[in-house]
């Protein structure tokens, strides 16, 4: 069946966002994310990249547009319905914004604490979530003692203190070398493997290409391409096109073009 | 459990707060502090004072003593020699019996069991023109059933020297206790602010994983709050230290009986720590508006 017939889990409907007269951070996009989808965000500085996952973690409003989570309209979401929005994904931030003077253990373990886990829960959660993301080994080590990997992981085990279906990381490897940077994507694939619709704001354009996944490209707030991952091509194309379409092929097709 | 756990964890945030920002911490206390002393201590003394001055006849009041032998007799005709002087307006008996229970009744000491009733028979004479006040007095003086010491208390200078000092301690109280409260709000909102700031990496991870917003600005709000508190402790010791410093001063430096009521310990603190809760709380809320809006 079809993804264009189940409700997208992220969808947004011609979002414009401007920051003021002369500044945009997006002319219109419009785009759909399914569940269990991996998505990057790709383009230059200022393209809009960070912008769209600002709309979905209800940082940015839209001018104009709507933005939907779940089938559910949150572009004008009330400020007190913030939290509970944002305890339906895992952010992910370029810095990694972890507590320095806490351990790993307990940089999850606030994480949980905050949004209303007993002592108790973050005794049991906590080791597994270490393990899910490799890097239980380095439970009682301080931020400072850990590689700039070890550290996103560490990051991203926190953003999943709420075992949410949805990760969103923004430029998640911005600050690590490329073996680090792609020990993360390995990892980031492998939640998603496990369910979680993954979306990754990155210009990391070696990651991205080496990951062969749908890749959303931006350029001055527009969404000018929308590549999916040969594997789904094939499915999409008819099948005299798909013959000839390989798995290692870089097929750029305008997401209009993609989606009929 | 689950609010026990909560609690637990939105006091921790705040005593970390207040262990981070120690000096802003004690900069804010030591001025609540002196905020709720002038407060405090000038409203108990102004209390105290207040209740003195109701005691003491007013500017057209005196009182009129008779000598120890007087009797029934010579109280009413007495009163009507009063009655009929130039400038009172009316003359009114205090029996010795009734005042000597009302004195005991106020002191309620042990000391006065056994012993005969030592007040003589009085009169509150009531006065319709001050400009005669001095012709009364010395008439009064001069009925011979009037005890020749101390037989007539006219205390206008008295009376306008506590009314003044009352005047003055309300204006103090207000203005320079004003200011005090004042600077402390400014300090305990500058408290928060850097606490907000030393803070941002905690409240930004808050806000990345959907803590509730009381989760967010609970700590920020204990934190005022025990500084208005810890504040109003240091006021209240203050206070209770004045009383008896005062008491102590009176009692060995000027030749007046002095006996010092009871303090009120608990209603004076839990009033200070009250004022001081309220106000950290107050200072705390304007402080964190702004930061820790969810973005």
């Amino acid at each position: 069946m079809g993804a264009a017939f189940t409700t997208p889990h992220i969808s947004f409907e011609n979002v414009e966002v401007k920051y003021s007269d002369i500044v945009y951070g997006l002319r219109g996009a419009s785009l759909r994310i399914d569940a269990g989808e991996f998505v990057f965000l790709t383009g230059l500085s200022g393209a809009g990249k960070s912008t769209l996952l600002k709309l979905v973690t209800k940082e940015v409003r839209p001018t104009s547009g709507r933005v939907f989570l779940n089938g559910r309209d949150i572009s004008h979401a009330p400020p007190r319905h913030i939290p509970g929005i944002r305890r339906q994904m895992g952010i992910v931030p370029q810095d990694f914004a972890l507590l320095p003077r806490k351990r790993v253990f307990e940089n999850i373990a606030y994480a949980m604490r905050a949004v209303g886990h007993t002592r108790r829960e973050v005794r049991e959660r906590v080791p597994e979530i270490l393990q899910r993301v490799h890097i239980a080994h380095r439970a009682d080590a301080f931020p400072h003692e850990l590689s700039g990997g070890e550290q996103q992981r560490v990051a991203i085990g926190r953003a999943l203190v709420n075992d949410p279906p949805l990760l969103l990381a923004d430029e998640p490897t911005g600050n690590l070398d490329p073996g680090h940077s792609w020990e993360i994507m390995e990892l980031l694939k492998e939640l998603n493997r496990n369910g979680a619709t993954v979306v990754v704001a990155s210009h990391d354009m070696m990651v991205v290409d080496r990951m062969s996944e749908r890749i959303v490209t931006l350029d001055q707030g527009r969404i000018v391409g929308d590549q999916l991952p040969a594997a789904s091509l094939q499915e999409l194309l008819p099948l005299e096109v798909a013959a000839v379409v390989t798995i290692e092929e870089k097929v750029t097709v305008r997401m209009e073009d993609a989606r009929h | 459990m689950r609010v026990i756990d909560r609690l637990e964890f939105v006091i921790s945030e705040a005593l970390t707060a207040l262990s981070r920002n120690r000096l802003m911490t004690l900069a804010a206390v030591t001025t609540v502090a002196g905020a709720l002393f002038l407060f405090g201590g000038l409203g108990y003394a102004y209390y105290r004072l207040s209740h003195y001055a109701d005691t003491i006849p007013g500017k057209f009041r005196m009182l009129v003593y008779l000598r120890d032998e007087a009797t029934r007799a010579d109280v009413e005709k007495t009163a009507q020699q009063i009655r009929k002087l130039p400038g009172v307006a009316s003359v009114a008996w205090i029996p010795k019996d009734k005042a000597w229970e009302r004195w005991k009744q106020e002191h309620q000491t042990g000391l006065t069991e056994g012993i005969d009733n030592p007040l003589p028979e009085g009169f509150r004479v009531l006065l319709t023109d001050l400009k005669q006040s001095d012709q009364v007095v010395a008439s009064i003086k001069a009925i011979p059933m009037v005890a020749p010491e101390n037989g007539v208390k006219y205390m206008a200078d008295e009376a306008n020297f506590v009314e003044g000092l009352l005047t003055a301690m309300r204006f103090f109280g207000m203005v320079v206790g004003g200011l005090f409260f004042l600077v402390a709000g400014v300090l305990i909102y500058n408290a928060i602010r850097l606490t907000v700031l030393s803070r941002r990496l905690e409240i930004r991870i808050m806000q990345l994983v959907g803590s509730s917003r009381l989760t967010v600005y609970v700590p920020f709000l204990i934190e005022g709050m025990l500084q208005g508190i810890m504040g109003a402790a240091v006021a209240g010791g203050l206070v209770v230290g004045s009383y008896f410093g005062f008491g102590w001063l009176v009692t060995n430096h000027v030749p007046i009986p002095y006996t010092p009521a009871p303090f009120p310990y608990a209603y004076v603190f839990a009033l200070l720590a009250g004022a001081g809760a309220l106000y950290g709380v107050m200072c705390s809320m304007l402080a964190i508006r702004a930061p820790l809006k969810y973005r």
